[in-house]
C-alpha cells in the first residue's frame, strides 16, 4: 500500500547537521510534516478546487434565494441560507480532509480518499438542478 | 492489503493504488465538471429570472436546453470520475470525453435559441 509516487519524490530532509534551514520560520525547528508532499502542490490545488466549488454552491443558493424571495418569501430565504450553510460545512470538512491527506501522504500511507464526498456533491448539484427546473416550470405556468 | 473498504466498490475493488497525484488530478476534474454543471443551471435560472428573451417559447426552450446540459455535466462529473479512477487503478487507457461534444453542441443550440428569441 505504501508505494512511493513514480515521479518526483517528496523532498527528503537534507543530510548534515540538524537545525533550522536558512530562510525557514525562526524560533521553531522544522518538522517533517512542514514540507509539501510534492513540488506540484497537488493536494493544495485539490483543496483550492473544493473551496471554489463550495463558494460556487453558496453563491448559487444565495442568488437563487434573492430572486425567488418576492414570490416565496421566508421559504426562499431559509432555503438559500440552508444551501449556504451546507457549503460552509463542506468547506470546513475539506479543510480537515486536506490535513488528513497531507499527513497520510507525507508519512507515505497513501491516499485515504473515497467517493462519498463526491457522490454527495453530485447529488447536491442535481438537487439544485431539480429546483432550477421547478422554477422554470413555475415561470412558464405563471405567464 | 487490509485497508478499509472504500466506496464505491466498483471503483476500488480491483487494481492497484495509482500515483496519488493522478487521483487528486482526477478529483479536480470532477470538481471542474461540477462547477460547470452549476454554471449551466445558473444560466437556465438567469434566463428565466431576467425574462431574457421576452418571447416565452424561445426562453423556455433555451432554459430547458441549459437544464439538460447541467444534468449531463453533473452525470459526467460522477461517471467520468469513477471511470477514470478505475482506469488509473487497472492501468487501462483513460475514457474519452463524449459528454464534451454534447455540451458544446448544446451551448451552441441554446445561444442560437436566445439570439433568435431576442429578434423574433
Amino acid at each position: 500500500m505504501s508505494t512511493p509516487p513514480a515521479g518526483p519524490t517528496p523532498p527528503a530532509p537534507p543530510p548534515g547537521p540538524p537545525g533550522p534551514p536558512p530562510g525557514g520560520p525562526p524560533g521553531r525547528p522544522r518538522r517533517p510534516g512542514d514540507a509539501p508532499f510534492d513540488p506540484g502542490l497537488q493536494v493544495e490545488r485539490t483543496l483550492l478546487a473544493w473551496r471554489r466549488t463550495c463558494l460556487s454552491f453558496a453563491a448559487a443558493g444565495l442568488v437563487a434565494a434573492r430572486f425567488t424571495a418576492p414570490a416565496l418569501g421566508v421559504t426562499a430565504v431559509v432555503a438559500g441560507l440552508a444551501v449556504a450553510g451546507c457549503a460552509i460545512l463542506a468547506y470546513v470538512a475539506t479543510a480537515h480532509g486536506y490535513a488528513r491527506e497531507h499527513r497520510g501522504l507525507v508519512e507515505e500511507d497513501g491516499l485515504a480518499r473515497s467517493g462519498v464526498p463526491m457522490l454527495v456533491a453530485t447529488g447536491a448539484v442535481l438537487l439544485l438542478g431539480a429546483l432550477c427546473a421547478a422554477y422554470l416550470v413555475a415561470g412558464i405556468l405563471r405567464s | 492489503m487490509n485497508a478499509p473498504r472504500r466506496f464505491p466498490g466498483t471503483v476500488y475493488r480491483d487494481g492497484d493504488e495509482p500515483d496519488p497525484r493522478f487521483s487528486l488530478a482526477n478529483e479536480r476534474t470532477f470538481l471542474a465538471w461540477l462547477r460547470t454543471a452549476l454554471a449551466l443551471y445558473a444560466g437556465a435560472f438567469a434566463l428565466e429570472a431576467l425574462a431574457l428573451p421576452e418571447a416565452l417559447g424561445w426562453r423556455a426552450a433555451a432554459a430547458g436546453v441549459f437544464v439538460v446540459l447541467g444534468t449531463v455535466a453533473s452525470l459526467q462529473a460522477w461517471w467520468g470520475w469513477a471511470a477514470t479512477e478505475r482506469s488509473l487503478r487497472r492501468g487501462t487507457p483513460l475514457p474519452g470525453l463524449g459528454a464534451g461534444a454534447i455540451i458544446v453542441a448544446g451551448v451552441i443550440i441554446a445561444a442560437a435559441l436566445v439570439t433568435i428569441g431576442l429578434f423574433a
